[in-house]
């Protein structure tokens, strides 16, 4: 009888096809959000291996001031590499990318303190790095010790909201997700009452009787996963070119992961388990207590 | 099985309607009986009780012993494998053919592919169908789609046939053959059950007769004459073929 399920959705295919694509928005939503949040915390973890730290001078700083913090830095065996930009390299560089140029040659003094960034070894304990900032911080000419974790930290709050938000979402869509597929299976059940009746009459069984419609049910759940599916893959090619070049400015390599086998069998299984739960509440409310005539 | 009888039965719906009142009655194995009396009498309520499509407020309805208003719920689907039911609007599948039609009970009964052709077969030679099972209903007189209804209703050869008003739409000739169908399968020892309020017909026949009124039973006549005479009587149609009865 998984035939005339079949048969019943490619009857009514633009029904049905409505049907998927409120069914895959649905799932597209939470699923796109999860992809999100995996790949962030990939991020994460990617960046986390070499954290590091930025030293802003003040501007009267002079050169002697700036080559003690550096070498402060460098003595340290688990610091990798410390670059330093003096004052003028940072006026260039400004220069450069925001496009005044010769503007800012009009400018008394530049207004720009030198810096230093440091990278730190792929595992350095918190500790050491918390007694290089306060020893870093209380140089002469130093103004600001900046460590790279806080936004790394910010990352993770907003992977943290991302996911939360991905349940919620989830939850909520995968309810709405139920609950069309089990108005569409009411329609249908009520479309074929007569049939049903005489099945009965000729001695189906419940199971008999509920089997095409939890098949049905199942179709259009899954009907619904490969949507979402597609809806995903193509929202992923729309926005890895500008992802791309965001990251490589971070000389970070863009590798979307999450979309893959697993993640695709485990969006269809759910979205056809999802279209059974919702023929099921159907059968229960029509088909239970059928009166014959 | 084939064995009914009812104690004291009594149906009264929500409304304080009483549609059958203490009714006892008994039905021999391989009986033939018609159920007749005015419309709203109380005769499909008796049909509904024993198709265990209803139950009734007190009282019991026996199947060979066995109480079918106390069958699970779990249990019906095998107690109805064993009747055949026919109806006035016949509740044909109109998308179906009515090869798929008269198979559907063997389908749902698990019986195998080659057996099913061979048994729906057998059956819609016996309302004279042979070469319309590809057709569908739509495509069929009254009196067709009326007999595709009495071939699905017999193509499990049950042990019991219900029948609600059969004849209801048709012109008396064809009447008259539907119940000489029904006489025929009484013959191989199904019990029949027909409720019509065509009294002349119903008399004319000669069987066991049963009248209601107003949800009671006022008159029981005893069969004037056998099914075997009848079916002697009458002429055998060419298909008339009642073998492989089980
Ligand atoms: N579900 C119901 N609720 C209330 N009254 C009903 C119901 N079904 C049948 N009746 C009433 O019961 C009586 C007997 O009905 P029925 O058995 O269909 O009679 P018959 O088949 O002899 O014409 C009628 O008066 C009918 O209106
Ligand atoms: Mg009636």
């Amino acid at each position: 009888m998984g035939g005339e399920s079949f048969h019943f959705v490619s009857a009514r295919l633009g029904t049905s096809f409505l049907v998927w694509l409120v069914v895959g928005i649905a799932l597209a939503l939470p699923a796109g959000l999860w992809i999100l949040q995996v790949n962030m915390n990939e991020m994460s973890a990617g960046w986390e291996g070499r954290p590091g730290l930025s030293v802003y001078f003040e501007l009267q700083a002079s050169t002697e001031d700036i080559e003690v913090a550096a070498q402060q830095l460098r003595k340290h065996e688990q610091v990798e590499s410390v670059s330093v930009t003096s004052a003028d390299q940072a006026l260039d560089e400004f220069k450069t990318y925001s496009g005044l140029g010769d503007a800012l040659t009009l400018l008394a003094e530049n207004p720009l303190p030198a810096s230093l960034t440091a990278r730190f070894a792929q595992n350095i304990d918190t500790d050491v790095v918390d007694r290089l900032i306060a020893a870093v911080q209380d140089l002469p000419g130093v103004a600001e010790v900046v460590v790279e974790k806080t936004w790394l930290e910010r990352l993770n709050d907003l992977s943290t909201a991302v996911s939360r938000l991905g349940v919620v979402l989830a939850v909520l869509f995968g309810i709405g997700a139920v609950l069309v597929t089990a108005s569409s299976v009411r329609l249908a059940i009520e479309s074929r009452l007569d049939e049903l009746r005489v099945l009965k009459m000729v001695g189906a069984t419940q199971g008999q009787v509920r089997r095409p419609f939890l098949y049905f049910g199942a179709i259009y759940g899954f009907g619904g996963g490969v949507i979402a599916a597609m809806l995903i893959a193509v929202t992923l090619v729309v926005i890895e070119p500008p992802l791309q070049s965001l990251l490589g400015s971070y000389q970070q390599e863009l590798d979307l992961a999450g979309f893959n086998l697993g993640f695709l069998a485990f969006l269809l299984v759910l979205a056809s388990l999802l279209g059974v739960a919702g023929a099921l509440i159907a059968v229960r409310q029509r088909l239970n207590n059928l009166e014959l005539f | 099985m084939g064995h009914i009888v009812l104690q004291h039965v009594t149906r009264r719906f929500d409304n304080g309607h009483e549609a059958l009142s203490d009714v006892s009655v008994g039905f021999e194995e391989g009986s033939m009986t018609f159920l007749t009396g005015h419309s709203g009498a109380g005769k499909s309520t008796f049909l509904k009780l024993l198709l265990r499509a209803d139950v009734p407020t007190r009282g019991k309805v026996l199947v060979n012993d066995v109480d079918i208003a106390r069958l699970a719920e779990k249990r019906l689907p095998r107690y109805r494998q064993h009747l055949g039911v026919v109806f006035q609007d016949h509740h044909l599948l109109t998308q179906r053919t009515v090869f798929e039609n008269v198979a559907l009970p063997l389908r749902v009964g698990g019986m195998r592919e080659r057996e099913i052709g061979r048994r729906v077969r057998a059956s819609l030679g016996q309302v004279d169908l042979l070469g319309k099972e590809g057709l569908f209903p739509r495509h069929l007189s009254t009196g067709e789609q009326q007999r595709v209804g009495i071939a699905r209703a017999v193509v499990t050869r049950p042990k019991i046939l219900l029948a609600d008003e059969p004849t209801g739409n048709l012109d008396p000739q064809l009447s008259a053959h539907i119940m000489d169908l029904f006489a025929r399968f009484n013959q191989v020892g199904t019990t029949v059950i027909i409720a019509s309020h065509d009294i002349q017909l119903i008399e004319a026949m000669g069987f066991r007769m049963l009248q209601l009124e107003h949800g009671r039973v006022v008159g029981d006549h005893a069969a004037t004459r056998s099914t075997a005479e009848w079916v002697g009587e009458t002429e055998a149609p060419a298909t008339a073929d009642l073998g492989g009865q089980e």
